[in-house]
């Protein structure tokens, strides 16, 4: 059985920045064969994780495009966003980074949904809200196939 | 007149930039570093119960939000005039060790490490955490376990890595548990192991660095850090005091009733970061340091056993304190293993596991000053509330706002030894950065004051004369 981890990474006091968190607390009881991680921020501590699972499924959120819409992105490892890591990195530089360091990186997909308000505050706006049912239908649907189709990059 | 802009500055915690001036035969005639972002956390807060300032507060830095935690939670506790329980108060100690673990073990291993691994002068696109990542895995995984190592008390104790909610006025929220004290102690050793072997490793670095030692901000100054009766190191418990390049106490027994008569703020036009400064003997000579380097200045002996033993070698650097900022490194790994080994003496003591975590009480005054030692340096938080309970206003002190005129001081001793305008190389440049960054500044923290920068619009003529001028 490949270990899938899911990782929905937002602020939550940020209206529909917490999409990616809430998204994983609606998800674990759709997907009990994975893990979850929430979190604030991807920080490069997370690569040794990474490196354990088979299949990764990153949980974000995202201010440009079409309120309310849902986009899905194959990742590859790159260290191009990681030469200037601080706390915070990238999902493909924390892929790089686990591979780098822990010769293993799981397959991976990025899952976009777009909000429209980013202020401060607590809960999604409308269109978060519907981004938000959007990835809880996607999500099940494509967790299993990349793990079929694709072979694990060592 | 010439002028090279470094900006942004890379690899530090928030934005700024540096402007060097050059004079017309292509010398450094001066260097400024400005902070170009603002938060203002003193003015967003106001009206807002004062039970709420830490988990408030914790939003000023996703670095190190439990400082902030833990010195508005003293402030508050100030405020509602109680003595916290002893397993709270050592609850408080360890996290803030983690707190100074885990950000030491970034600014050293992610930040800084490339400079000192690949070299000043190395190509920009090597010389950065991937660069390390490729030559020296080994360090870069050791840099991921050990700040690992550090959010995993955070998050073991206070629930999460980032903002964790544990700690508020009175105490923490709920006891520790056996098993996860277990946990803790567990990962001790291993965490031992690799700042012991990063502290031998840059001790034989330091002789490949003497110019850098020489020039990064290298200069007699006062210091600033927490004191108490033992000489001991120092991060929680205590008062302030200022100690002169000699080791003389200058200033002693300042507490959150008088640090005001001793620190000065002075606002700049150029950066939203605010100088402060020993106010007796004013803005222009008043100049100190805080943080690791201060810290280990100021205290006798760290207080266990491995650190005292690096303390010893540490202090034959100089005669009198060491004054270079480009040991702050070296001195974040001191403090790195002291904190370390103070959380295992912590952690072993039998009231560890005590229920009693939390004093309740109204508030009992209506001001309260919460101090402690973050891992850059002295934190203040300062706050008064009004009848309701309300806050009326708060003045937050940071260390990179302490530590802002020194930076100032080290950019322009950089600048003029390593900067030449008819030869101009990045490892030059990169030189100039590097100072900023042995302080480690976090700017999200320190840039919190809207509203308090003076803005002054001066109107002039082609030849230099003022036209008109607009003042806030």
């Amino acid at each position: 059985m490949p270990r899938t981890l899911l990782l929905g990474y937002g602020n939550t006091l940020c209206g529909d920045d917490a999409l990616g968190p809430m998204a994983v607390e609606r998800l674990r009881a759709l997907l009990p064969g994975a893990e979850f991680i929430s979190c604030h921020q991807l920080g490069p501590e997370l690569a040794e994780t990474m490196a354990v699972f088979d299949f990764a499924l990153f949980l974000d959120a995202a201010c440009d495009g079409e309120p309310g819409t849902v986009h899905v992105e194959r990742l590859s490892p790159s260290s191009d966003q990681a030469a200037s890591l601080t706390h915070h990195v990238e999902p493909a530089a924390l892929l790089e980074l686990a591979h780098a360091l822990y010769g293993r990186a799981p397959l991976a997909m990025l899952v976009t949904g777009v909000g429209e308000s980013f202020d401060n505050h607590e809960g999604l706006s409308a269109k978060g809200n519907q981004a938000l049912e959007e990835i809880c239908r996607i999500v099940p649907r494509i967790v299993p196939k990349p793990l079929a189709d694709l072979p694990t990059m060592e | 007149m010439p002028t090279i802009t470094i900006d942004p500055i890379t690899r530090i915690e928030g934005h700024a930039k540096v402007t060097i001036q050059l004079d017309e035969q292509g010398e450094v005639q001066g260097a400024r570093f400005h902070v170009t972002q603002v938060r203002g956390f003193e003015k967003l807060c106001e009206g807002r119960p004062f039970t709420e300032m830490p988990a408030l507060m914790a939003r000023i830095c996703g670095i190190c939000p439990t400082s902030h935690l833990l010195a508005s939670s003293k402030a508050c506790d100030d405020i509602m005039a109680v003595r916290i329980p002893e397993t709270a108060e050592k609850l408080r100690r360890i996290m803030n060790l983690a707190q100074i673990t885990q950000s030491h073990a970034l600014s050293f291993f992610y930040l800084s490490s490339p400079d000192f691994l690949l070299g000043m002068d190395a190509d920009p696109e090597e010389r950065n955490i991937m660069g390390v990542v490729r030559k020296y895995p080994q360090m870069a995984r050791d840099g991921i376990k050990l700040r690992q190592f550090g959010q995993r008390v955070l998050e073991t104790l206070g629930g999460k890595r980032v903002h964790p909610g544990w700690i508020v006025p009175g105490g923490v929220s709920h006891p520790l548990q056996a098993d996860h004290r277990d946990q803790i102690l567990a990962e001790i050793p291993e965490a031992i192991r690799i700042t012991r072997s990063a502290l031998q490793w840059f001790k034989g670095q330091i002789e490949n660095f003497r110019a850098e030692v020489r020039s990064f901000a290298n200069f007699p100054s006062l210091f600033l850090a927490m004191a108490n009766d033992t000489n001991e190191f120092s991060a929680y418990n205590g008062w302030l005091r200022f100690i002169d390049a000699n080791l003389n106490i200058v200033a002693d027994h300042i507490t959150g009733t008088d640090y005001l008569n001793y620190i000065g703020e002075s606002c700049n036009d150029d950066s939203y970061l605010k100088s402060t400064y020993f106010k007796p003997l004013g803005l222009a000579d008043g100049i100190y340091r805080v943080g690791p380097l201060a810290r280990l200045n100021m205290c006798q002996s760290a207080g266990t056993t491995q650190a005292d033993e690096e303390l010893a070698e540490f202090r034959e650097l100089e005669r009198h304190s060491v004054l270079s900022s480009f040991y702050y490194h070296y001195a974040r790994l001191i403090e790195i293993l002291f904190s370390i080994e103070r959380m295992e003496t912590l952690l072993n003591e039998p009231e560890i596991l005590g229920k009693n975590v939390r004093a309740h009480a109204s508030p009992n005054n209506f001001e309260g000053v919460g101090i402690l030692e973050a891992p850059r340096g002295t934190l203040i938080h300062h706050y008064r509330i009004d009848q309701n309970g309300l806050i009326e206003s708060a003045n937050m002190i940071i260390a990179t706002g302490h530590n802002n005129l020194a930076i100032n001081h080290g950019v322009f001793q950089v600048a003029r030894q390593f900067v030449k305008s008819k030869k101009l190389e990045q490892g030059m440049l990169n030189r100039v950065e590097a100072v900023v960054r042995a302080f480690d500044p976090c700017l999200s923290c320190s840039t919190h004051a809207a509203g308090m920068m003076p803005l002054d619009i001066q109107l002039l003529s082609a030849d230099g004369e003022m036209i008109d001028r607009m003042r806030r």
